[in-house]
């Protein structure tokens, strides 16, 4: 019995050795078919992708079935699991940690492989050949980095009876689904760059190949802003710091990719429509990739400090930061040598074509700001030394005034029409949305808040709310013969509107205090108070609970109980808060409780958080957006 | 309007906004970056007059056994980095990490040769130690390798 069990074991690493063959022969057939061109090229290259795509799923449901039995005989499994752990944290273990989670990383890089290889709309076979040759040579490069690296089959001689667990913060429903999520958005660009670079390698220009482009940005779009959104939602309710954004540098990490993945899709749609923007878009979906692959170098290597910093191996961090100069620097060569494509239609300022590339210009501009803010600190000690951390400061005086042009920008797009617009009705369009915009604006929040900031980003949710609802009220009558895409835009566009009316909520007009209170003791927050009834202590599943039951009231009248929890995980020897959350629709009361005893009391951090609820349903819905167009018929032919 | 001065226009804006985000940048670079000092360079910078009193930094050591004091809201407790230690006061809720000998990072400002703490981190990685403190540990030479 043991040997079966260690067999399989040699299975699993096998198979990825396989994998990691079989991308390595196609790398061969697409440089021989730089060469010569036999037509079995097309069918070797997508049968090696096909079947690469399943020896790589051996392999993760070998590893997932080592985490659900908890087998220590595997290191991953002791570092990371434990046998009274659920089931469902077992199964999410396995991305929980290094190995594991570049292992989820090239199974969603060879699915898609597999899915371009099985698409049936790309007819040029020399277009589908280049276009799998990068997405191999991607795939290669990371079997490798797991392989030498980073092997999630490493074995111990001596397996102990029980495992090391997971970190109990990361055990929760949220962060089980968040680390996929933001993966398929990363792999996604992966998509958008092979493609770019197959255009780019073709001698003759196919304009119609950028249709290629949009469905796999699209869909990396969607996933990188659930996956954004779940993290920052998870980092509310469970870092019990009552705040959902931190500009830490794997948060920025997520953010960058979702920039240019956002810019990228803009800038499609103009290629696609006129051909204008061809180069700029091959650019940004080159950048798209080193972004994403910068992403998981801060993660995985240790180098800045974070939250979220996982085991930091200064080889591994050499080895991404080498895929990462290789997947960005010949791309740049093979474009600065290959690229002399010169398109010269004419637009007018007053145009959507202008509207686009401003919107480009500021989703540019905002990365590249975040992305000094996020490498400063390591530059810096570099150089100097000196240890220097960046935070919500410098973020707030650098990209948030960048945003305010952009919205405002984001707000006349939909009046613009292609090429030119009629000034006279572009005037009047925008005076009625922003008169009716800072009326209402003023009903709404009636701004007792001395923030400049608070007012502008309050104002500018409300101007969006009005473009969308006006582009919507223009097309009333054509309605049905709108394309899905055009819904997918307005839907998005809706979501940020939303997402910005929660953010000028939650950082403008919140409310927090704290005290050490006793049983029966009361802190006040805004027009609320809440009173500490009682303190009880449990043990549950894997954890010690001390559980705070509070009473939360308005002027007397009762509005609701909740809990807030202090756990204690005896296996890894950790403490979490569990906020305690009483939801209102948008907005909610936060409470966290720290230690304390009968006698002292607890402290109690208790805050109202005005509209908050509307910063991940805004961001859902811009995730819905992006999936409606997807699903439209100009986006769907060419997946 | 032709091409050309199209072309320009824009290139004018983007070099425009170009300059305005750079000045916004080193700007925000040059107030809003934090030091990080251990408890040794700390001393020493009070004594020779080095550090800018008005100006937030961060610190970062292992918690001194038997050093935690409560008073209500008010903790104050010591943070050493093997070689000097300095004191720590606190009004607000600890970090659930917080315990003795954990390696922790507090914000503040110092005075009257204390550490006044506006907020204390104890971010952590799989083995529970942030890194300025970890990579300071190694550097006196206190380094003992994984915790836990």
């Amino acid at each position: 019995m043991e040997g079966e069990i260690e067999l399989i074991y040699e299975i699993g690493h096998i198979s990825i050795i396989i994998a990691s063959f079989l991308s390595l022969l196609s790398t061969g057939v697409f440089a021989f078919n730089l060469i010569g061109k036999y037509p079995f090229f097309s069918t070797l290259i997508k049968n090696f992708s096909k079947i690469g795509f399943f020896f790589v799923l051996i392999s993760f449901l070998i590893l997932e079935y080592a985490f659900i039995n908890s087998e220590f005989s595997l290191d991953l499994v002791v570092n990371n699991s434990h046998t009274t752990k659920p089931l469902i944290y077992k199964i999410s273990g396995l991305w929980g940690n290094h190995e594991g989670s570049i292992l989820l990383w090239i199974l969603i890089l060879s699915f898609f492989t597999y899915l371009i290889a099985k698409s049936k709309s790309i007819k040029s076979s020399q277009f589908h050949i280049t276009v799998l040759g990068i997405q191999n040579i991607i795939l290669f490069l990371f079997c490798i980095f797991l392989l030498f690296t980073s092997n999630p089959f490493s074995r111990n001689i001596d397996p102990p009876l029980e495992g090391f667990g997971l970190n109990p913060l990361l055990q929760d429903p949220g962060l089980a689904f968040h680390p996929p999520m933001l993966y398929i958005g990363y792999v996604g660009l992966s998509v958008s760059f092979s493609f770019a670079i197959a255009i780019l390698l073709n001698k003759k220009v196919e304009f119609d190949w950028f249709n290629y482009l949009k469905p796999w940005t699209l869909l990396t779009w969607a996933f990188l802003t659930s996956g954004i959104a779940l993290g920052s939602w998870w980092a509310y309710y469970e870092l019990g710091w009552g705040g959902w954004w931190f500009w830490d540098p794997v948060e920025n990490a997520s953010l960058m990719p979702w920039l240019i993945s956002t810019a990228l899709i803009h800038s499609i749609t103009v290629t696609q429509k006129n051909n204008q923007f061809y180069n700029w878009t091959i650019l940004l979906a080159i950048f798209g990739f080193s972004f994403s692959l910068l992403g998981t170098f801060i993660v995985r290597s240790g180098l800045l400090t974070s939250v979220h910093a996982f085991a930091s191996d200064p080889t591994r961090g050499v080895f991404i930061l080498i895929i990462l100069a290789l997947s960005t620097l010949i791309p740049l060569l093979i474009y600065g040598f290959k690229n002399t494509h010169r398109i010269d239609t004419k637009y007018f300022i007053f145009s959507k074509e202008t509207g686009l590339l401003l919107n480009n210009i500021f989703l540019i501009t905002s990365t590249i700001t975040i992305l000094i803010g996020t490498l400063y600190p390591l530059i810096l000690e570099t150089i100097t030394g000196s240890k220097i951390s960046v935070g919500a400061a410098y973020y707030n005086a650098t990209f948030s005034p960048i945003m305010i042009p952009f919205i405002i920008i984001m707000a006349f797009a939909p009046f613009l029409g292609w090429t030119k617009t009629p000034k006279k009705s572009l005037l009047r369009n925008m005076l009625i949305i922003f008169a009716l915009a800072f009326v209402s604006s003023f009903i709404i929040f009636k701004f007792n808040t001395t923030s400049v900031f608070g007012i502008i980003c309050g104002y500018l949710s409300i101007l969006l709310f009005f473009s969308v609802g006006f582009t919507f009220f223009k097309k009333l009558q054509n309605l049905k013969t709108l394309p899905l895409n055009y819904y997918g835009m307005l839907v998005a566009h809706l979501g940020l509107a939303i997402f910005l009316f929660g953010v000028t909520g939650e950082q403008f007009f919140k409310k927090e205090s704290s005290s050490q209170i006793k049983i029966n003791e009361v802190i006040a927050i805004g027009d609320y108070s809440v009173k500490l009834e009682n303190v009880k202590n449990f043990k549950i599943d894997n954890y010690l609970s001390e559980t705070g039951l509070f009473k939360i009231t308005k002027a007397e009248n009762f509005v609701g109980k909740i809990k807030s929890e202090q756990r204690f995980y005896p296996v890894e020897k950790t403490k979490t808060t569990e906020a305690g959350i009483f939801n209102f629709i948008l907005s909610d009361i936060y409470i966290t409780m720290g230690e304390g005893n009968l006698k002292d009391g607890w402290v109690v951090k208790a805050y109202f958080n005005p509209l908050v609820k509307c910063l991940w349903f805004g961001a859902f819905i811009m995730a819905i957006g992006g999936i409606l167009s997807l699903l439209s018929k100009a986006n769907r032919r060419y997946i | 309007m032709n091409p050309k001065s199209q072309r320009l226009i824009i290139l004018f804006f983007f070099l425009t906004l170009l300059g305005l985000s750079t000045f916004l940048v080193l700007k925000s670079l040059e107030d809003n970056i934090v030091y990080f000092y251990s408890p040794t360079d700390i001393n020493e910078k009070i004594l020779s007059n080095e550090i800018d009193l008005s100006k937030r930094i961060r610190i970062g050591g292992l918690v001194k056994e038997n050093s935690i004091l409560k008073e209500g809201k008010k903790i104050s407790f010591k943070i050493h980095d093997g070689i000097d230690e300095i004191l720590v006061i606190y009004n607000g809720i600890l970090p659930d990490l917080f315990r003795e000998e954990q390696g922790i990072v507090a914000l503040g400002k110092i005075e009257n040769k204390n550490f006044s703490a506006i907020e204390i981190l104890a971010k952590h990685d799989e083995n529970y130690m942030p890194k300025e403190v970890s990579d300071m540990l190694k550097k006196n030479g206190k380094w003992k390798g994984k915790l836990n």
